[in-house]
């Protein structure tokens, strides 16, 4: 009796075990097919249709208009100073003001500590995501717009883009921390702000330190390039060469960000370990 | 230690000790890097000439440029016909540098992971060096190098964002081959695989689901990114904006950038539902 239901048992589980395999093949497979047929149509449309084969040329012209960035100019060097710090306070500043810009937006979008949930929270988050989906040129471009060409549209533009980033992570820690501080300090009848200051904010700082000295590094890497659109910096001094055609001059500048950002990338390495 | 300290010091028997929470080598090193921030911060203001007196104004100047200016968004110009093709053409673009990117991706990951490397001596080196070169050139650099040297058009942007995707999926899939469980490799050492082999048998079947995941979150990163190549002339819906910008038909620009924060919110909610959809076939 129970040796037969035992072997039913057993078939029944291995048919259903042979259907899901046999259904998990044709789900990929027909995922396959699909993300397939997707690139071949992208590359259609993208590399052979929309490309002036002509304009290029053979490959010999290619290697020509390359060979062009090979070579650097030395006598910029002096000149690239000036921006690279420029460069690198942007950054610091930027990601200091969007360090503060970030207060208000975590302790609004942390569940367990949000002021009134139906209306914080939606709204912290709506910041968070606004700030994130919007490229850091397209922030430039409307900062650059309100306050003139200048070093404080860029630091603006970097503030704003690394709300979203620094407020979401912050907020993800604010949400695992400890429970019992936060409730003693309501307990001795301390209001929103204080159970903000004195309980939530020493478990989270930390943390939160890391994450922006990590974001301080990736805005390094945006700040290099907002002089693009008119917010100052090494991006500007790329612009010109560019533009008068000094093809060294570009791959120098193209060095000295790469220089920047392994300092950068060297300084958030050694900060963030000291401090773990 | 603190307990020591108050039983042998001289208050202990007498008045409370004032409580401190760091005390003196590590109050020196926190006060000292707060210090060291505080002053960085103050000298950048200095150096970038800020104007600390005009930017109170500024919000509602803001404001008063938002509400008269980029207001009323036209909304007709994003539904029209040209624009939603520019919209599908920079998808495509995201796509397939997505796709080229994570190609490349696979040995130069292979490469850069410390544990599955060929020599530690060479490619560990160079692989970590070409995947943080692609990192760190911001993929705006890329684009106007590509457009520099093969002439407006998809296809640079399409190579911009390829080796934009490769530094980024790169880093990240390394790290988790770094991560993977070192028994199977072993045994298949043991057996006398070949590097290629334990390779294929060894270390993919570990992290296929993670590297689907880096993928799919790769190719939403890189249709951000795409918005704007076009800025610098290669296809897309950055041209327009760029057109628009250039022009100052600030309502369409609002519009414009309406669509593109629409348009990433979609891309979030699908590469999330995607993630899990692969977490779970797993």
């Amino acid at each position: 009796m129970t040796a037969s239901t035992d072997t039913e048992g057993y078939t029944l589980t291995t048919e259903a075990v042979l259907a899901t395999r046999r259904r998990k093949r044709i789900v990929s497979a027909a995922v396959t097919a699909v993300l397939l047929a997707l690139v071949v149509w992208s590359i259609d449309v993208t590399v052979v249709k929309d490309t002036d084969w002509e304009r290029m040329g053979s490959i010999a012209n290619v290697l020509e208009a390359t060979n062009r960035f090979i070579g650097i100019d030395f006598e910029l060097f002096p000149t690239l100073l000036g921006p690279a710090i420029e460069t690198l306070l942007i950054a610091c500043l930027g990601t200091f003001l969007g360090a503060l810009i970030c207060i208000p937006a975590a302790w609004f979008g942390a569940m367990n500590i949000t002021p009134f949930k139906p209306i914080t929270y939606p709204l912290a988050r709506l910041m968070m995501t606004l700030s994130r989906s919007i490229h850091e040129i397209v922030w430039a471009l409307f900062f650059v717009a309100v306050m003139g060409l200048g070093a404080m549209a860029g630091v603006f533009a970097i503030a704003v883009r690394s709300v979203g980033f620094i407020a979401k992570m912050s907020a993800e820690a604010i949400e695992d921390i400890d429970h019992g501080p936060v409730e003693a300090i309501r307990a001795v009848g301390g209001g929103p702000f204080q159970v903000f200051l004195y309980a939530v904010l020493p478990q989270v700082l930390p943390q939160v330190i890391g994450v922006v000295i990590f974001e301080w590094e990736i805005n390094i890497r945006r700040s290099a390039i907002l002089g693009l659109v008119g917010a100052g910096g090494l991006g500007l001094v790329f612009f010109r060469q560019m533009n008068t055609f000094n093809h060294h001059g570009v791959t120098t500048v193209i060095l000295a960000i790469l220089i920047i950002i392994v300092f950068g990338e060297a300084v958030s390495h050694a900060i963030r370990r000291r401090m773990i | 230690m603190d307990s020591q300290d108050i039983a042998r010091g001289p208050t202990a028997a007498g008045t409370p000790r004032e409580w401190r929470r760091f005390r003196y080598p590590q109050s020196l090193i926190s006060y000292g890097s707060w210090l060291i921030a505080f002053t960085v911060i103050v000298y950048s203001i200095e150096y970038l000439n800020i104007p600390l007196d005009r930017m109170f104004g500024m919000f509602g100047r803001m404001g008063e440029i938002l509400a008269d200016r980029y207001y009323p968004a036209d909304i007709e110009y994003i539904m029209d016909v040209d624009y939603i093709g520019s919209v599908i053409e920079t998808i495509q673009m995201a796509y397939l540098g997505a796709l080229f990117g994570l190609l490349i991706t696979i040995p130069l990951a292979w490469f850069a992971a410390y544990n599955m490397t060929p020599s530690r001596l060479f490619v560990y080196p160079g692989a970590r060096f070409a995947s943080m070169c692609c990192r760190a050139v911001h993929e705006t650099i890329w684009t106007i190098l590509f457009v520099s040297i093969l002439g407006f058009g998809m296809l640079p942007g399409v190579l911009a964002l390829t080796l934009f995707s490769a530094g980024f999926a790169a880093k990240l899939f390394a790290e988790e081959i770094e991560a993977i469980d070192m028994g199977p490799v072993e045994a298949m050492w043991a057996t006398g695989a070949n590097l290629f082999q334990v390779m294929v048998f060894g270390v993919f079947p570990q992290v296929r689901v993670a590297f689907t995941g880096i993928g799919i979150y790769t190719w939403d990163v890189a249709f951000r990114a795409a918005t704007v190549v076009g800025f610098f002339g290669a296809g897309g819906m950055g041209w327009y904006l760029k057109r628009n910008v250039m022009q100052i038909e600030t309502e369409r620009v609002a519009a414009i950038i309406l669509s593109i924060i629409v348009l990433v919110l979609i891309s979030e909610l699908i590469s999330a539902w995607a993630r899990n959809f692969v977490m779970k076939m797993k």
